[in-house]
C-alpha cells in the first residue's frame, strides 16, 4: 500500500532528524570556552571578533565564543530575563549608566573594583558602572562618543563660514545656508530617537549654567519647565522648525536620509551622536572627509564644550562558571593590547576610556573634531543619562512634536517633566 | 455572471495579488542586488550595478557560516514539532471526539486554556532548567509543539465529527485493534485537515523569532529569523546584506509550496466537498 510507505518513510525520517538533535552540544576537553554576548550590527561583531582573535593569540587556552543579540528594549528584556534565570553569558556587553543600574549590578555581575587595570581606566567612566554600594562591576569596551551637531565642510568652506561657539552665530549660519538654497538643519523624524538631540546633547551647556541642575533633577527639585538653561535646549529645536530651516521631508525622512544628506552636501548641519561616523565610512567612504563635528553651541561662547556619551561596560555574569577566564578578557580589553584590536577592526571612531591607549594620526575629520573636548584642557560632561537616574520613556515623542511646531516648547518641557515622574516612582528615588 | 464581468473581477484579483504578493517580493529582490549606498536609499528602482553574487556570499559567510547552521535548526525544529503536532493532535481529537465522558471535558478545559493564557517567558525557562532541556532543540521543539498543539486538537477534534462512526464499528468488525483503526482508517481520512495544520503550524514555526531568542540561546543554537540580527542595528544597517538574507529564508518555504501546491490544494478541496 503506497500509502503506508509514505508514512512510514515520513516517520522515520522525522526520528532520523530528533536523534540529530542529540548529537548537537559535545563536550570541550582541556581549554576553556567563555561566551561573549555583543548586541548585533556589524561593527558590535567586528570589534568582538578582533578582540577575541586577539586575545585567543595570547591565551590559547581559553577561546571566546561570540553570540549576539537585538539591541532597544527587545535586548533590554532578553538581558533582564537571562540575568534573572541565570543563563548569562559569561562576558556581556551592555549599556552604562542609567540601563546599568537597571540591570541591579550589585546582586547580578562581578565585583571588579580590585582588579589592577582599574588604575587605567578614566574616572569618567568608572562614574557610569559603579554599583549603588560604591563597587565598579564594569570595563569600558569601544570609544566615547559626543552628541552634537555633525557639519558639511564643503559647505562650510563654499560659503566661508566659521564653527558657531553660540547659538546666535549658529543660526546666523544657518540664515546664510538657507540663503544659498541648501538645506540648513537636517531633522529626520521618522526614526524618531534621532528628534532628542538639541535636548540631550545640550547637557553640557545646562551644567555650566547650573552646576547642580543634575542632583537637583534626581530629587525632584529641578524641572526642564522652570530651569530657563534646561529648556534652552527644547526652544532651541522649536526655532528651527520656526525659522524654516529644516528639510522639507523632515517628518519622514530617516537616519539613514540623515547621512547621505549630509554626507553628499544635501544640507549642513545633524544633530547626532558620533556614533554615525562608522555609518558614514561604511555607507559613503569617499564623503567621509567632508563631514565635520561641533559641540551644541550655547550662550556663552568661552564656555562652550561637549556633552559624552560613554561607551557601553563589558561585564562579567555572576552566575559564570568561569569567573577567573573571564577576568582575563576584561582586563586584556582594557588595556592598550586590546585598543589596538578594536582599532584594528574599526579604525578610530573617538576616544578610549583606557589611559595609554594611543590614536593612529589619520583619523577622518569628524574624529579629529571630537578628541580636543576630551584632551587635558578639553570641556565635557557626561550627558543627564550618566549623572541621573531619570530618563523619561517618551522623551523622543515630545521632542517630534516640540520639532514639528505642533507643541510649544514650554509645554514640551513640563510634558517631558510629568513623563520623568512615574519613571523616579518606579525607582523608588526619594523625593518623587 | 456575464463573461465581462468575469474577466473584470479575475483581473481585479490579479491586480490585488500583485500588490500584496509580488510587489513586495520585488522589492526585496531589487534590494537584494543593490550595493550598500544604494540600499541605504531604500528605493523601488533598478539597480545601478549588480551585486547578487557579493551579497549572497558575504552572507552566508556571515558569522562563521551561521546561515547554514540556521537552515539545519529551523528545518529540524519545524518538521519535528510539525510531525508530533500532527501526530498527538489527531490522537487527541480522535479521542476527544469519540469517547465523551468527565475525563473528556476536564481534558478540553486545558485544551481551551492553553489556547487562552498567554504563556510567561522566565517560569518557563525555570521548567527547562529543571528538567536539562534549556538551551537544546529538543526543549524548543517542545515549546513549539505545546504553543501548537491546542490549536491543532481543535482543528482535529472538529473534522473527526464528520467522519462517520460507522466507519469505525465496521473496523472493529473485522478485527482492527485500536491503534490500527487510527492510523489505518481515521488518519488518512484526516488527509485534509492534516494538510491545513502543516501549513498553518509550519509556517508559524519557520518563522517564530522571539520564542527562540528567549528559549534557545547560544550561536550554535541560531534559528533562521535570528540571523537576520546579523546585518541590523540602530546605528549601522547594511539593507543589501539584510535583504538578500530575507530572500534566502523566503525561498525555501516558496519552493516547498510551489512543489506541494497540488497536494496542499487538493487536500483542502478533498476536505470541503467530502465535509
Amino acid at each position: 500500500m503506497p500509502r503506508s510507505k509514505n508514512w512510514s518513510v515520513l516517520a522515520g525520517f522525522a526520528a532520523g532528524l530528533t536523534v540529530m538533535t542529540a548529537l548537537s552540544g559535545s563536550a570541550f576537553a582541556d581549554t576553556t570556552t567563555l561566551t561573549f554576548l555583543v548586541p548585533s550590527g556589524e561593527e558590535n561583531v567586528a570589534r568582538a571578533q578582533s578582540l577575541a582573535k586577539a586575545f585567543e593569540a595570547a591565551n590559547p587556552d581559553i577561546k571566546v565564543d561570540i553570540d549576539t543579540r537585538p539591541g532597544g528594549a527587545e535586548g533590554d528584556n532578553l538581558i533582564k530575563t537571562r540575568l534573572a534565570t541565570g543563563e548569562m553569558s559569561d562576558i556581556f556587553q551592555y549599556n552604562s549608566g542609567s540601563l546599568f543600574q537597571a540591570i541591579n549590578p550589585q546582586q547580578n555581575l562581578v565585583d571588579l573594583s580590585g582588579e589592577p587595570w582599574q588604575a587605567d581606566v578614566q574616572d569618567i567612566f568608572k562614574k557610569v558602572v559603579t554599583a549603588p554600594d560604591g563597587t565598579q562591576r564594569g570595563a569600558p569596551i569601544g570609544t566615547g562618543m559626543g552628541g552634537g551637531i555633525y557639519y558639511n565642510k564643503k559647505i562650510y568652506s563654499d560659503l566661508g563660514l566659521s564653527i558657531p561657539k553660540t547659538w546666535a552665530e549658529f543660526m546666523a549660519n544657518n540664515a546664510k545656508i538657507k540663503a544659498a538654497g541648501k538645506v540648513a538643519v537636517i531633522q529626520t523624524f521618522k526614526d524618531t530617537w534621532t528628534s532628542q538631540l538639541f535636548v540631550l546633547g545640550d547637557f553640557y551647556n545646562v551644567n555650566a549654567a547650573e552646576p547642580d541642575f543634575a542632583t537637583k533633577f534626581t530629587g525632584n527639585q529641578a524641572k526642564f519647565a522652570t530651569s530657563p538653561a534646561a529648556l534652552k535646549g527644547f526652544e532651541h529645536q522649536a526655532e528651527v522648525f520656526k525659522d524654516g530651516y529644516l528639510n522639507e521631508d523632515f517628518g519622514a525622512a530617516t537616519y539613514d536620509d540623515g547621512l547621505r544628506k549630509l554626507a553628499t552636501g544635501e544640507g549642513a548641519h545633524y544633530p547626532m551622536l558620533t556614533f554615525a561616523t562608522g555609518a558614514i565610512k561604511t555607507t559613503y567612504p569617499e564623503h567621509l572627509g567632508d563631514v565635520g563635528f561641533f559641540a551644541m553651541p550655547g550662550d556663552d561662547a568661552t564656555k562652550n564644550g561637549l556633552t559624552v556619551w560613554m561607551p557601553d561596560g563589558l561585564y562579567i555574569a555572576g552566575s559564570s562558571e568561569h569567573a577567573d577566564a573571564a577576568k582575563k578578557f576584561v582586563a586584556f580589553v582594557a588595556s592598550p593590547a586590546g585598543c589596538e584590536a578594536q582599532t584594528a577592526a574599526l579604525g578610530v571612531t573617538g576616544p578610549y576610556m583606557v589611559k595609554g591607549c594611543a590614536l593612529p594620526t589619520d583619523v577622518p575629520p569628524a574624529v579629529a573634531d571630537l578628541l580636543p573636548y576630551f584632551g587635558e584642557n578639553g570641556a565635557a560632561s557626561p550627558a543627564l543619562e550618566f549623572v541621573s537616574p531619570v530618563k523619561g520613556p517618551s522623551l523622543e515623542q515630545i521632542t517630534v512634536e516640540v520639532g514639528s511646531g505642533i507643541r510649544p516648547p514650554a509645554d514640551g518641557a513640563a510634558l517631558y517633566d510629568e513623563d520623568v515622574k512615574k519613571q523616579a516612582q518606579q525607582l523608588g528615588l526619594p523625593g518623587w | 455572471m456575464s463573461p465581462q464581468r468575469r474577466y473584470l473581477s479575475g483581473l481585479l484579483a490579479i491586480l490585488v495579488s500583485t500588490v500584496v504578493f509580488v510587489i513586495p517580493f520585488a522589492f526585496i529582490l531589487l534590494t537584494a542586488l543593490k550595493d550598500k549606498k544604494e540600499s541605504a536609499l531604500r528605493s523601488f528602482s533598478w539597480p545601478a550595478s549588480f551585486h547578487l553574487w557579493d551579497n549572497l556570499v558575504q552572507v552566508i559567510q556571515a558569522r562563521d557560516y551561521m546561515l547554514l547552521t540556521a537552515f539545519l535548526n529551523s528545518t529540524i525544529l519545524t518538521v519535528v514539532s510539525v510531525t508530533l503536532m500532527v501526530v498527538f493532535g489527531a490522537m487527541v481529537g480522535f479521542v476527544l471526539q469519540r469517547r465523551p465522558s468527565i475525563w473528556t471535558s476536564i481534558a478540553s478545559f486545558f485544551v481551551l486554556v492553553g489556547l487562552i493564557m498567554p504563556p510567561a517567558v522566565v517560569p518557563t525557562i525555570w521548567v527547562l532548567q529543571s528538567l536539562g532541556l534549556f538551551k537544546t532543540l529538543h526543549g524548543m521543539i517542545l515549546i513549539e509543539v505545546a504553543y501548537g498543539l491546542s490549536f491543532s486538537i481543535l482543528l482535529f477534534r472538529a473534522f473527526v465529527a464528520t467522519i462517520p462512526r460507522e466507519l469505525d464499528e465496521a473496523a472493529t468488525i473485522d478485527g482492527a485493534g485500536p491503534l490500527q483503526l487510527f492510523f489505518r482508517i481515521i488518519l488518512p481520512l484526516l488527509k485534509p485537515v492534516v494538510v491545513t495544520v502543516i501549513v498553518v503550524q509550519s509556517v508559524a514555526i519557520f518563522n517564530d523569532f522571539t520564542n527562540p531568542l528567549y528559549y534557545l540561546p547560544g550561536k550554535q543554537n541560531v534559528t533562521v529569523q535570528l540571523t537576520l540580527y546579523n546585518f541590523q542595528s540602530m546605528f549601522d544597517t547594511s539593507y543589501n546584506l539584510l535583504f538578500m538574507n530575507v530572500l534566502l529564508i523566503t525561498i525555501p518555504p516558496l519552493i516547498v509550496f510551489l512543489f506541494f501546491n497540488r497536494q496542499i490544494v487538493a487536500g483542502m478541496t478533498a476536505g470541503a466537498v467530502k465535509g
